[in-house]
């Protein structure tokens, strides 16, 4: 909870050299490497609606332009929108010759059905959408008044793409017919290129050339229509006008007048999964079913990272030592042996170049052709500026595994020295000494930098070919928010 | 209790609740517990169809310009004051079918025509004049106009005119006869 409603006091730095705290970093089994949300690659499992929890497949999804079908936004607030139901007695013409049928028919109440905002009372009766007979679905479907053009826009500029991609296409195979080493398949099968194409199931050449050439270019025009004559003399009723937000909603309308909102179809939304740009295996990866919040893999850092917390501090002063109290905390189901130490003492990562097996190439030669930029992480070095430093003990320090039942007995441990204020299963209160350096201005935010050594049991099972490494000692940097130094 | 209170016929007044001064329930209206309703500047008149949920507040404020007689605060048929709201009137008249969501306050020299609607939360303390229908939501404190007044809550009165006597103690209508100054609204019957 402290770490949704209060700032972030320890920051851990992942492995990109972004500032996190442990809530939003993940940590890859694999690598054995934090990551963040700026270096691991996102992609997209798979679109469902938020409200009514209907999944789509993206297919779907893009036919509908990424909207639900049944499920409305209030135009007004964006609030979701409710369907309410109203009894209503069927109105019913007077016709003298029916006479005593009407009026049997006119007491059987009929249920209709309107949209309602329950947070600022838009209905869809105030811009006069009738009634609905039908509970969902069937609600007037308003075209966008430019949907020939944006169609004529997206088939031409399908039918360049194709073009361009059919060049690409050419030029590739005039460059081996200049080699003349190989037989082209058309050569060798006395195939026609429009067969082939046919074959490939390519649209012919003569159909993307015509939609370029029936395509007519818009045309600037300087000539705007007229102000009305009483645009500055009309006393402006703000409730009638629609805010900026609310023509922004509907791009393709952009209704000026409150009485031309009609509902939004809900946005959908997707479910993620995480990757890790190094080695390619999930981070996270979600349940498919869009009611549960589960996961199926799930290598957040607060399940392998020991977590910190300031328990308190002495003010910060300059050029002085001060004491400092953290909480560490083991989250993994193994003893830990932890150490404090300072960030120069990290060892520089190794680089290890790995043995190139036969289909790690072959894979990389069928990756070259992809643009390999996008899923490449930038790392820079953490912009750090710490006016203090935490002292290192130099001593080891075993924080047990994490146990469940452990929370129900009450007997912390006493084996508390100087360093080790309590501990408690798989929790250790530390004292520690805080050295800031004698520049610190008063009133400049104190920081302090520390880094931790753990030990990190790795369960991942290990492939054949590589030697059964299951401990690690692993690094981690991180800083620490004190409030202001204090000036005296 | 004071024995200014005057409760007509067919209102559910529950006991727990602050009632002071010169207050007139009509009929219909449902009183919840806990609700406190001070009338120290005037006579209080509520007409009838009125919920008042819990913990809600209306006061009728002492001001210096006060006129003798003091000018009572009508509260109009088919209001509702939803959980913890707050109304602070000198004196004035309140329209019909307004909803005074949860936690709104509104404060003195706000008049308030029919059909509005104070959003949650909402606090409205600058002297103004609400228009007939008008709708105040979020915490921006969003203007809009709407269409038409808001639905009655007469299936929710008829519910709690008949579950709230199971669950607490309440207090007896007192005035048998129905007053002439209560009944001038032209109100549809209790029953759709």
């Amino acid at each position: 909870m402290a770490y949704l409603t209060q700032p972030d006091y320890v920051k851990y730095i992942c492995s990109c050299g972004q500032l996190k705290p442990i809530t939003s970093l993940y940590f890859c089994r694999h690598c054995l490497k934090i990551r963040c949300g700026f270096c691991i690659c996102h992609e997209v499992d798979s679109h469902y609606c938020a409200n009514c929890l209907e999944n789509m497949p993206s297919s779907e999804a893009r036919l509908k332009k990424n909207r639900c079908s049944s499920c409305f936004d209030c135009p007004s607030c964006f609030h979701t929108l409710s369907t309410r139901a109203t009894t209503q007695q069927r109105q019913v013409l007077q016709d003298p010759a029916a006479g005593g049928d009407t009026k049997v028919e006119s007491k059987q109440p009929k249920k209709m059905y309107y949209l309602s905002c329950f947070n600022c009372r838009w209905t869809s009766r105030d811009v006069g959408i009738p009634d609905q007979p039908v509970a969902s679905g069937g609600w007037p479907e308003r075209t966008n008044p430019h949907a020939a053009r944006v169609n004529q826009l997206i088939d031409y500029y399908k039918a360049i793409a194709q073009q361009e991609k059919q060049e690409k296409i050419e030029r590739e195979r005039k460059k081996f017919n200049i080699r003349g080493k190989y037989i082209t398949l058309t050569d060798k099968t006395g195939l026609t290129g429009a067969m082939a194409r046919n074959i490939a199931g390519l649209p012919s050449s003569e159909s993307s050339s015509s939609a370029i050439a029936n395509f007519v270019p818009s045309v600037a025009t300087a000539e705007v229509d007229e102000l009305p004559e009483d645009i500055f003399t009309k006393e402006v009723n703000l409730n009638q006008i629609t805010s900026m937000p609310q023509r922004l909603a509907s791009p393709d309308w952009q209704p000026v007048s409150v009485s031309r909102l009609h509902p939004l179809a809900k946005l959908l939304s997707v479910k993620r999964s995480q990757r890790c740009r190094a080695c390619d295996h999930n981070l996270t990866k979600p349940e498919y079913n869009p009611g549960s919040i589960k996961f199926k893999i799930e290598l957040l850092a607060y399940y392998h990272v020991p977590e910190v917390k300031i328990i308190s501090h002495e003010p910060v002063k300059p050029g002085e030592k001060t004491a400092l109290f953290l909480k560490l905390t083991n989250p993994t189901g193994h003893e830990m042996q932890l150490r404090l130490l300072q960030p120069e003492d990290i060892p520089p990562p190794e680089e290890k170049e790995e043995p190139k097996s036969i289909d790690k190439s072959l894979e990389r030669s069928l990756v070259l052709e992809k643009d390999t930029t996008a899923f490449k992480a930038i790392e820079r070095q953490p912009n750090i500026s710490a006016t203090s430093r935490v002292t290192s003990p130099g001593v080891t320090l075993t924080l047990a595994q994490r146990d469940d039942a452990a929370e129900y007995d009450d007997d912390a441990q006493h084996d508390t020295n100087d360093i080790i204020l309590w501990r408690k299963s798989n929790k250790l209160g530390v004292r520690l000494e805080l050295d800031t350096s004698a520049e610190a201005v008063g009133g400049s935010p104190a920081r302090a930098l520390v880094a931790l050594q753990y030990s990190y049991r790795n369960t991942v099972p290990p492939a054949p070919s590589a030697a059964a490494c299951r401990d690690h000692t692993l690094y981690t940097t991180l800083l620490l928010d004190l409030g202001t130094v204090s000036s005296n | 209790m004071s024995h200014n209170v005057k409760i007509l016929p067919g209102a559910t007044v529950c006991e727990d609740c602050t009632l002071e001064g010169d207050i007139t329930i009509g009929g219909g209206t449902v009183i919840h517990p806990r609700v406190t309703i001070i009338a120290e500047g005037g006579p209080i008149i509520i007409a009838e169809y009125c919920i008042i949920e819990e913990y809600s507040t209306i006061i009728h404020k002492k001001s210096d310009k006060q006129e003798n007689p003091p000018k009572p605060l009508f509260i109009g048929a088919h209001n509702v004051f939803e959980v913890g709201c707050k109304l602070e009137s000198p004196c004035g008249h309140i329209g019909e079918s307004n909803v005074f969501e949860c936690r709104s306050f509104v404060g003195e020299e706000v008049k308030i025509g029919s059909g509005c609607v104070i959003g949650a939360a909402c606090r409205l303390t600058a002297p103004q004049t609400l228009a007939d229908n008008t709708v105040i939501w979020g915490s921006d404190h969003h203007i809009r106009e709407a269409l038409e007044k808001q639905p009655s809550q007469l299936l929710q009165l008829d519910f709690l005119s008949k579950v709230m006597p199971n669950y607490h103690r309440l207090r007896k209508p007192n005035v048998h006869k129905r007053q002439p100054s209560t009944r001038q609204s032209t109100e549809p019957s209790p029953k759709p």
